[in-house]
Parts: structure tokens; C-alpha cells; sequence
């Protein structure tokens, strides 16, 4: 076990800058999963809308009420760049004003030019409040005609349109007590982003550093086979994953602020198989011995890549199958379905989770094989003399 | 000398290879990722686009079916219908080829299979129909002998009684600010190579330093003419870096696309300065200031929004000072300045905020890497 204790002694020497990638991704894992409670869903079915009544009579305060029945009535400062900056960002989905004179025009039954309303491009919420608005008007303008005043004409339009249509949903949620809230699973959708970004960093120094040329010639003329030597930087490797994943997992149990149960426990099975994953690729990258500054921008490139292209920092469901497709051939794609399927989110199915989760080992297979095969061919005796050979005519 | 040391710095920064390519190829792939990821989605799920139903007639609506077809028949339909059976319709809705099914007969009911706005849209029109309903049934209650003029009313063509003020000419595509974010990072990235310039020059990290610390060249100029050379080696990563984004990406930056490039090559400057900060700063090996520069860089990136969209926004909610002094958050804050506002005035707050952060942080970079003996190494 030379290799494995080497590689800890290494370790230990690193600590330091490790813990600071570990701290700042768990800092980064909390804070996503308290922002995340705040919207989980792509599309809300209550819009957020800002109101500026420049009428300010009653008829124009019962409209913004009734808005606000349906929906949820926002304060914004009246600017333009916080408007802006506010539809923007959706922060605020419409923003609605009153033009002045409305009462009186509502009442001689001219719905032109009743309202205006900050425009950024033509979405759903823009055509949903610009029907609701006009439906509104009409009806209005509908009871004035039947003689009736412009108090009873608002009272009896805010009846009609409160009429409900029941809608039947396709598969009625299943639901039930999964154990697995929705917040919970946004962090755990975010681990595989912090497993490789902080693994990556960590490890590959660490085994970069026991690729050094110098310690590298001493191990080839030791009489340890290659594959020998390979498997010890895997369990070395590993381990310090599997600690890391700990870490994560007892966080995570803290944050929800109880005991895994029920469900939960898949999506914890469904992370360490991921660490595994992540172990055996981070050996693999490693065997490419990259230079450290280099190697923390191919980490970024790894872990934002895959996180954007899986699922992982926008929600599976909002991208294209081109891109699912494509998907489906990185590791972490597998285990975002998993995750979603036990969160409810794609209807949940034992085997199909298990199924994942082979995938995800399949993957870490395949980098194991591969590791293998590169340092085999690298790290071979006839390779280090061709490298040698070179450098000797360089000379 | 400065031009002297200038020269060989750049030499040396553009053979040590590795750092340079990784900092072109980075945004390269990161970018056709996120292009490939959600070049399309803002136009699948933000921008308005007819909604597909399908409509099962389960006893005759001659009424109902006339109003479909009235609808069809505008420019930018709001739904367009596929009248079908049962099974088929819920084929349809399971395979998320439609969004609802409209069952039409004595009462309409609706269908659906997720829970969202457009479905909330489809609530809204099949309520509309009843509402109508409500209000020819009232007309005919109350004032049966003004029911003709009531009706007259609701199926009259009317002008819309909103009217839109558009307050952009820019790219309203919110998945943009990812791009946006990008730059930053590439920017903030630069830190890398501030950081190698103050390791060049510490006698305790590198032969370099050793022997540009034995040299009687003024620390000031030595620092500042690989400052220089590190200020170029970012230039051209930034212009590759917008180059492909805005030409071969075809990402849509608005109108001044000639203001985005200064601008991206100022952000660079801006991170080669905070590594140079970074670098004088923390009398620690080059491991650990790598580990605090990209710990720092990432958590910077991520109150700007680069792995949580709306991250920004929650930002200015609960802490808005800080977007103003998160150099990432001014970077990206500048792209997007220039892509919506249309005047010029808090593009140039942000360029200003940029401008004196460089200044703060290579002066006191220089303030603390001046007068550092070596006594033995």
C-alpha cells in the first residue's frame, strides 16, 4: 500500500487549499438550495404584477383588487430602469398603468387606450393580461349597455369573470408521502455540479503531483505492476470522495432539517454512486497529467459544462431533446433523470431509478477501463524510452 | 528596460501555451454548450407563440366551433385547434403535442397535463366563453329590450385597451445574461495571469523571481511591464472570446456590439489586476493562491448569475450594494447595460466602477509587493 499512503501523505499537504474549495462549494450548495425555495417551478400559474395608477379613483382601485385576485400585486419604485430591470429578471412579469381619465372614459364606454403597459417583448404573460384586460373592459362596457351604472356594471363584470371552469389534469399527481420535497431535491440536483468541481481540484493536484516525472521514473522501476499501481490511486482517490460525499450528505440532512426517510434514501444512493463516477473520472483527466492552472479551467469547463447540458442549473424539462439526446452519453444526465424521478417530477419507478444508477456505474467503469489503457500506454517501458530517446536528441 | 522586460515577458506568455489556449478554448466550449443547451428555449417557453389544443366534440357546438375558427383565422392566432377524438387528443396531450383538451358540448371542460401559464391561459379562454355566456343571459334577464346592443357589444371588433410602450430596442432573451456571465468569468479568469506575474517576481516562489529580484531594475518598472504583457495576452482572449460568441455563436448583444469588445477588453484588465492583488497580497505558495483565486472567482460568478439565472436579482432584492462592488456582477452588468438601456448613463457608472477598481487594486498590488527583501531564500 506505498502508493496509497503516498497519496494521503500528499493529501494531508494539501489540506489547506483543499478546505477552501470544500468550504466555498458548500457556501455555494446552501445558498442554492435557499434561493431555491423561492421558485422551484419554471412557470408560475400566479403572475407577478406592478401596478402604477395614475387615475387613482375608485374604479380604477377596483380593478387593481381584482387583479390582485388572481395574482399577486408587486411594488416597484416608478423608474425606468428599475422597471426595466424588473421585467428583465422577471421580478415582475407585467407592468400595468392606468391612464389618467380612466373612470371617465370606463363610464362613456370607450375601452381605447385605457391602460399602457412597459413592454420588453411579446411573452405569454404580455397576451395573457392584455386578453384579461380587454375581457375586463368589454364586460364592463357589456353591462353599462343593459343600463345598469358604472358601480353595479364593475360589480356584476368581477362576478362573471370570477366564474370557475374545473380542470382535470391528465395524471392526477401521485404524490403521496414521498419524504422527498421539492427543495430537497434542488440540493441534491446541485451536488453533482459540487462533487466535480471541488473532487476535480483536489484530486487531480494530488495525482499530478505523484505523476511528477521524477517520482513517476522511481515507481516504473519498482517491481509494482501498473494496474496495481492504478487501482491504489483509485481507492486513494475514492476515499477522499466518499468523505467529501459524507460531508455533503450530513449537510444535507441538517439543512432539511431531519433523518433521511422513505425516498430520500434513493436519492442518497443515487449521490454516492455519482461520487464514484466522479472519483474514476477525476483519475482519468488526471492520467493526462494536465499543468494546475490548466487544470482548474478544464474543471470549470467539466463541471459548468455538464451541469448546463444535464439538467443540473436549468431544469431538465425547459431544454431541447437535441440536446437531451446528447445528453445521454454524460454521466451526470443519468443522474438528474434519477433525481427527478424520485422528487416527482417525471413519474417515479423503482427499477427505472436503479436503472440510472447502473448507467452512472457503467460510466464509472468505462473510466476505469480507460485509465487503465492510458496509463498503460503512456507509463509503458518503451514509451519512457521513446520520451527519453527525444529529449536526449533535443539535447 | 520596461520595453526590454515587456518583450520577454510576452515571449514567455505566449510559449507557455497551455494557459492561453485552455483561456480561448474555455469560453469556446462553454459558450457553443450553452448555445446548443438554451439557444432555443427562450423562444420556446418565454416568447408568445399560438397555443396547440385539441378540441373533442362530444355533442354539437356549432357556436363554440365558429369561435375556433374565428381565431384561426387572425395573423397570431392564440390557439390553434385539432379537432380529434377522445383517445387521440389524449395521445396528443401525453406526447405534449398539444396543451390542453377542449371538450366541447353542453359545458366546456378542459384537459391538461402540466400546471403553468399557458395552461392558466387556456383556463382563461375556456372561462371567457362562459363568461359571455353569463353576460347575453344577464342582458336578457335584466334588459331583455337592450340584449341585441349588448351583444353587439361583446362580439364587436374592438381596439385593444392597452397600448404597449416598448422601453428596449435590445435582446429581451434573458438566457443572453448567461453569455454575459461568461465573459465575466473568462474576465475574472485573467486573475490567473495576474497572479503568475507576482510569482515571477517573489524570489521565495520561482527562479525568476530569484533572479529578477537580484536585478537592478526598479521593482515599479519590472512590475509594471509584465503588468503590460499580461494586459495584452487577456486582450486577445477577450477579442477571440467575443469575437466567437457575437460571429460564430451569433449571440445577439443589441446594437453597440463595437462597445462590447472595450468592454470586454477592460473587464479582462480588471482580472488581471485582481490577481496581481491577489498574488502581492497572500505571502502563501502558488497552490494556495490558485485555490483562493478560483474559490473567490466561482463564488463571484455565482452572486452574478452564471449557475443560477436569477441569482442577480436576488442580489439586488436582499443585498444591492454588493452587485456594485462584485466585479464580475459589473462586468456582465455592462453587456446587459448596453444590450437594454438605451442611453448611456449607467453604462458609464459601471465603467467608471471598473476603472477605479483597476486603479485601487494595482496600486495597492504594487504598495505591497515594493521593498521585499530576500534575505536568503
Amino acid at each position: 500500500m506505498q502508493v496509497f499512503k503516498a497519496m494521503m501523505k500528499i493529501m494531508r499537504k494539501r489540506l489547506p487549499s483543499a478546505m477552501i474549495y470544500i468550504i466555498v462549494f458548500i457556501v455555494i450548495s446552501i445558498l442554492v438550495t435557499n434561493a431555491s425555495t423561492k421558485d422551484n417551478k419554471f412557470e408560475v400559474t400566479k403572475l407577478d404584477i406592478c401596478v402604477f395608477d395614475e387615475d387613482d379613483t375608485p374604479e380604477s382601485r377596483a380593478l387593481t383588487e381584482f387583479i390582485g385576485k388572481t395574482n399577486d400585486i408587486d411594488e416597484i419604485e416608478n423608474d425606468r430602469d428599475a422597471i426595466i430591470d424588473a421585467l428583465y429578471y422577471k421580478r415582475v412579469n407585467y407592468a400595468l398603468i392606468i391612464n389618467k381619465g380612466y373612470a371617465e372614459k370606463l363610464a362613456a364606454g370607450d375601452t381605447a387606450d385605457l391602460f399602457g403597459s412597459y413592454h420588453i417583448d411579446e411573452n405569454y404573460s404580455v397576451v395573457y393580461i392584455g386578453q384579461f384586460l380587454d375581457e375586463y373592459t368589454t364586460s364592463v362596457k357589456a353591462y353599462l349597455a343593459m343600463g345598469k351604472t358604472v358601480d353595479e356594471a364593475i360589480s356584476c363584470t368581477e362576478e362573471a369573470l370570477s366564474q370557475h371552469t374545473d380542470v382535470d389534469m391528465l395524471r392526477v399527481d401521485k404524490g403521496g408521502n414521498s419524504h422527498y420535497s421539492v427543495d430537497f431535491a434542488g440540493y441534491f440536483q446541485y451536488m453533482p455540479y459540487i462533487l466535480i468541481a471541488a473532487v476535480f481540484t483536489v484530486i487531480c493536484q494530488v495525482l499530478v503531483t505523484m505523476n511528477n516525472k521524477d517520482i513517476r521514473y522511481r515507481t516504473n522501476c519498482s517491481c509494482m505492476n501498473s494496474s496495481k499501481y492504478t487501482f491504489q490511486l483509485i481507492f486513494g482517490s475514492g476515499l477522499f470522495v466518499i468523505s467529501v460525499w459524507l460531508l455533503l450528505i450530513i449537510i444535507g440532512a441538517v439543512l432539511n432539517k431531519e433523518m433521511y426517510t422513505g425516498r430520500a434514501w434513493y436519492a442518497v444512493f443515487n449521490s454516492f454512486i455519482f461520487s464514484l463516477v466522479v472519483t474514476a473520472m477525476a483519475v482519468f483527466v488526471a492520467s493526462f497529467e494536465p499543468k494546475e492552472n490548466v487544470l482548474n479551467i478544464i474543471t470549470q469547463v467539466l463541471s459548468i459544462g455538464m451541469s448546463f447540458l444535464c439538467g443540473i442549473f436549468i431544469p431538465m424539462e425547459v431544454l431541447s431533446d437535441k440536446v437531451l439526446s446528447v445528453a445521454r452519453f454524460l454521466p451526470a444526465y443519468w443522474y438528474v433523470k434519477a433525481n427527478n424521478m424520485i422528487a416527482d417530477i417525471e413519474p417515479f419507478s423503482r427499477s427505472d431509478v436503479l436503472l440510472c444508477c447502473l448507467v452512472e456505474a457503467g460510466f464509472a467503469l468505462m473510466f476505469i477501463i480507460l485509465t487503465l489503457l492510458v496509463r498503460k500506454v503512456k507509463y509503458s517501458g518503451a514509451a519512457i524510452a521513446t520520451s527519453a530517446k527525444k529529449a536526449a536528441v533535443s539535447h | 528596460m520596461f520595453m526590454h522586460i515587456l518583450k520577454y515577458e510576452l515571449k514567455g506568455g505566449l510559449r507557455s501555451k497551455d494557459l492561453i489556449i485552455w483561456l480561448i478554448l474555455f469560453p469556446i466550449i462553454l459558450g457553443t454548450v450553452f448555445k446548443v443547451g438554451f439557444g432555443s428555449i427562450y423562444e420556446k417557453t418565454e416568447k408568445f407563440n399560438s397555443i396547440p389544443v385539441a378540441v373533442v366534440e362530444e355533442s354539437e357546438n356549432k357556436a363554440f366551433r365558429q369561435v375556433i375558427e374565428n381565431i384561426e383565422s387572425a395573423d397570431e392566432p392564440f390557439i390553434t385547434a385539432s379537432f380529434t377524438d377522445k383517445a387521440k387528443a389524449e395521445k396528443l396531450l401525453d406526447d405534449g403535442e398539444v396543451e390542453g383538451i377542449i371538450f366541447s358540448g353542453e359545458k366546456l371542460r378542459l384537459t391538461v397535463k402540466e400546471k403553468g401559464l399557458r395552461e392558466t391561459m387556456l383556463k382563461s379562454f375556456v372561462e371567457q366563453y362562459s363568461v359571455r355566456e353569463k353576460i347575453a343571459m344577464d342582458a336578457f334577464e335584466t334588459a331583455p329590450e337592450k340584449a341585441q346592443q349588448v351583444i353587439e357589444t361583446l362580439t364587436a371588433e374592438t381596439v385593444s385597451s392597452c397600448r404597449e410602450i416598448p422601453v428596449t430596442q435590445g435582446n429581451p432573451d434573458v438566457y443572453a445574461q448567461y453569455f454575459y456571465n461568461l465573459i465575466a468569468m473568462v474576465a475574472i479568469f485573467g486573475s490567473i495571469t495576474g497572479m503568475t506575474v507576482t510569482s515571477r517576481r517573489q524570489a521565495d516562489l520561482s527562479a525568476l523571481g530569484a533572479r529578477s529580484c537580484c536585478s537592478p531594475v526598479p521593482k515599479s518598472i519590472s512590475v509594471l511591464a509584465s503588468l503590460a504583457s499580461s494586459f495584452i495576452l487577456q486582450t486577445i482572449c477577450m477579442t477571440v472570446c467575443v469575437t466567437f460568441l457575437a460571429f460564430v455563436l451569433k449571440v445577439d448583444f443589441g446594437d453597440r456590439l463595437w462597445l462590447v469588445y472595450p468592454t470586454a477588453i477592460f473587464g479582462g484588465i480588471l482580472g488581471v489586476s485582481f490577481g496581481f492583488l491577489v498574488g502581492s497580497f497572500a505571502r502563501v505558495s502558488e497552490k494556495v493562491k490558485t485555490a483562493i483565486l478560483m474559490t473567490t472567482s466561482m463564488l463571484l460568478c455565482f452572486f452574478s448569475g452564471l449557475m443560477m439565472g436569477n441569482m442577480k436579482a436576488i442580489v439586488a432584492e436582499k443585498a444591492p450594494w454588493f452587485n456594485n462592488i462584485n466585479p464580475v456582477a459589473v462586468i456582465s452588468d455592462c453587456f446587459y447595460c448596453l444590450n437594454i438601456y438605451e442611453d448611456y448613463d449607467r453604462y458609464f457608472t459601471k465603467l467608471i466602477t471598473m476603472a477605479v477598481t483597476i486603479v485601487i487594486f494595482i496600486t495597492l498590488g504594487i504598495i505591497a509587493s515594493r521593498r521585499k527583501k530576500y534575505a536568503s531564500i
